[in-house]
C-alpha cells in the first residue's frame, strides 16, 4: 500500500503563474533595475527552457552601464531573482559596457546548445566589443557555463 | 523651413522621414503595435497643454502618425512619456533615447522583450525625428 505520509517532496519548486519572479531589495528600484527585473520576468514567463535555466542559475551578476554611470546587482536563486540598484558585494560576474552594448546583449541569438550566436550581426558587434575592451565581463573564464546561462534569460530572440 | 514642435504638420513631416529610412524599413520588419507618446505640458515652457502623438506603425513603415489629445496616444501598444523638454533634448540629440529610458527620463510602457527586440527601430526613429526641422515653442 501506498504511504503517503513519509516521503519526501521533491525539490524542484512550483510556482503558481502570477507568482513573482522577480523582487526589488530597494524600495525605490531604480528605472534601469525595474527595466531589467520586468524584462526578465517577461522572459521567463514566455519561455519553459528560460524557466528551467532560471531554476537552476544561482549566482550574482552585476551589471554597469558606462555612459549612465548606472548598474544592478541580479541575485538569481534558483527559482528567484532579486534586484538590487547598484553593484552589490561577491558578484560572480559583472558585466560593464554602455547602454547601447547591453541592449545588444539582450538581443543576442541562442544557438544550437544553447549557446549565444556571435557569427551574426549582432554576435559580432558584441564579440568586437569584447575585443576591443568596451564591453568588459569581470569573471568570465571561471564562469562561462553562468554568461551562457545569464545571456540565455537575459536574450529576447 | 521650421516646422512647430509636435503639431499635424510636425507629425507629417516626421511620418516622411520614417517612411524614406531604409534603415527602418529593415530594422522594423515585423513590427505591428501601435506606439504613443505622450508630452507633457511644461506652461513655463510655453508648452501649455500635453500632447499625445499616436503611430501607427506597421512592417517597417508608417502608416499614420497623428498628434491629438495625451489620452488617445496613452491607448496604443506601447507608451512612452516624458516632458516637453526631455522631448526636446531626445529630438535634438542630446539625450539618446536608450539611455533616457535605462535612466529612466523617458518612461516606457509596454511588452519589455517586443521593443528591446526592436531597440534599433526605435533608435532610427529617434534620428527620423531629428531630421525634421523644428521650432521649439520654447525659443520663440
Amino acid at each position: 500500500m501506498h504511504d503517503a505520509g513519509t516521503g519526501r517532496m521533491a525539490r524542484r519548486k512550483v510556482k503558481a503563474a502570477d507568482e513573482e519572479l522577480v523582487t526589488y531589495a530597494d524600495p525605490e528600484p531604480s528605472a534601469f533595475a525595474s527595466m531589467l527585473g520586468g524584462l526578465i520576468e517577461a522572459n521567463v514567463k514566455g519561455s519553459a527552457d528560460k524557466q528551467t535555466d532560471f531554476d537552476n542559475l544561482v549566482a550574482r551578476v552585476g551589471i554597469w552601464v558606462t555612459d549612465i554611470d548606472e548598474g544592478v546587482t541580479l541575485d538569481f536563486k534558483g527559482g528567484d531573482l532579486v534586484v538590487h540598484n547598484g553593484l552589490s558585494a561577491k558578484r560572480t560576474i559583472t558585466i560593464r559596457a554602455d547602454a547601447e552594448t547591453v541592449m545588444s546583449l539582450s538581443n543576442l541569438r541562442i544557438g544550437p546548445l544553447g549557446l549565444p550566436v556571435y557569427f551574426d550581426e549582432t554576435g559580432r558587434g558584441v564579440a568586437s566589443k569584447l575585443l576591443r575592451g568596451n564591453l568588459k565581463i569581470d569573471g568570465l573564464l571561471p564562469n562561462l557555463l553562468t554568461l551562457n546561462a545569464v545571456t540565455r534569460i537575459f536574450s529576447v530572440q | 523651413m521650421a516646422i512647430k514642435a509636435f503639431t499635424e504638420e510636425w507629425a507629417d513631416a516626421f511620418k516622411d522621414e520614417v517612411n524614406k529610412s531604409a534603415v527602418y524599413k529593415t530594422a522594423a520588419k515585423g513590427w505591428k503595435w501601435t506606439v504613443g507618446l505622450v508630452v507633457e505640458a511644461e506652461p513655463n515652457k510655453n508648452f501649455p497643454e500635453s500632447r499625445g502623438i499616436v503611430m501607427d506603425l506597421f512592417d517597417g513603415a508608417a502608416r499614420d502618425i497623428k498628434v491629438g489629445p495625451a489620452a488617445d496616444a496613452q491607448k496604443c501598444d506601447f507608451v512612452i512619456t516624458a516632458p516637453y523638454t526631455r522631448w526636446k533634448e531626445v529630438a535634438t540629440k542630446q539625450l539618446d533615447a536608450t539611455r533616457g529610458m535605462l535612466q529612466g527620463k523617458l518612461k516606457l510602457k509596454g511588452d519589455l522583450p517586443t521593443i528591446v527586440r526592436y531597440t534599433k527601430a526605435s533608435q532610427e526613429m529617434t534620428e527620423c525625428t531629428t531630421r525634421v526641422p523644428v521650432e521649439w515653442p520654447d525659443e520663440k
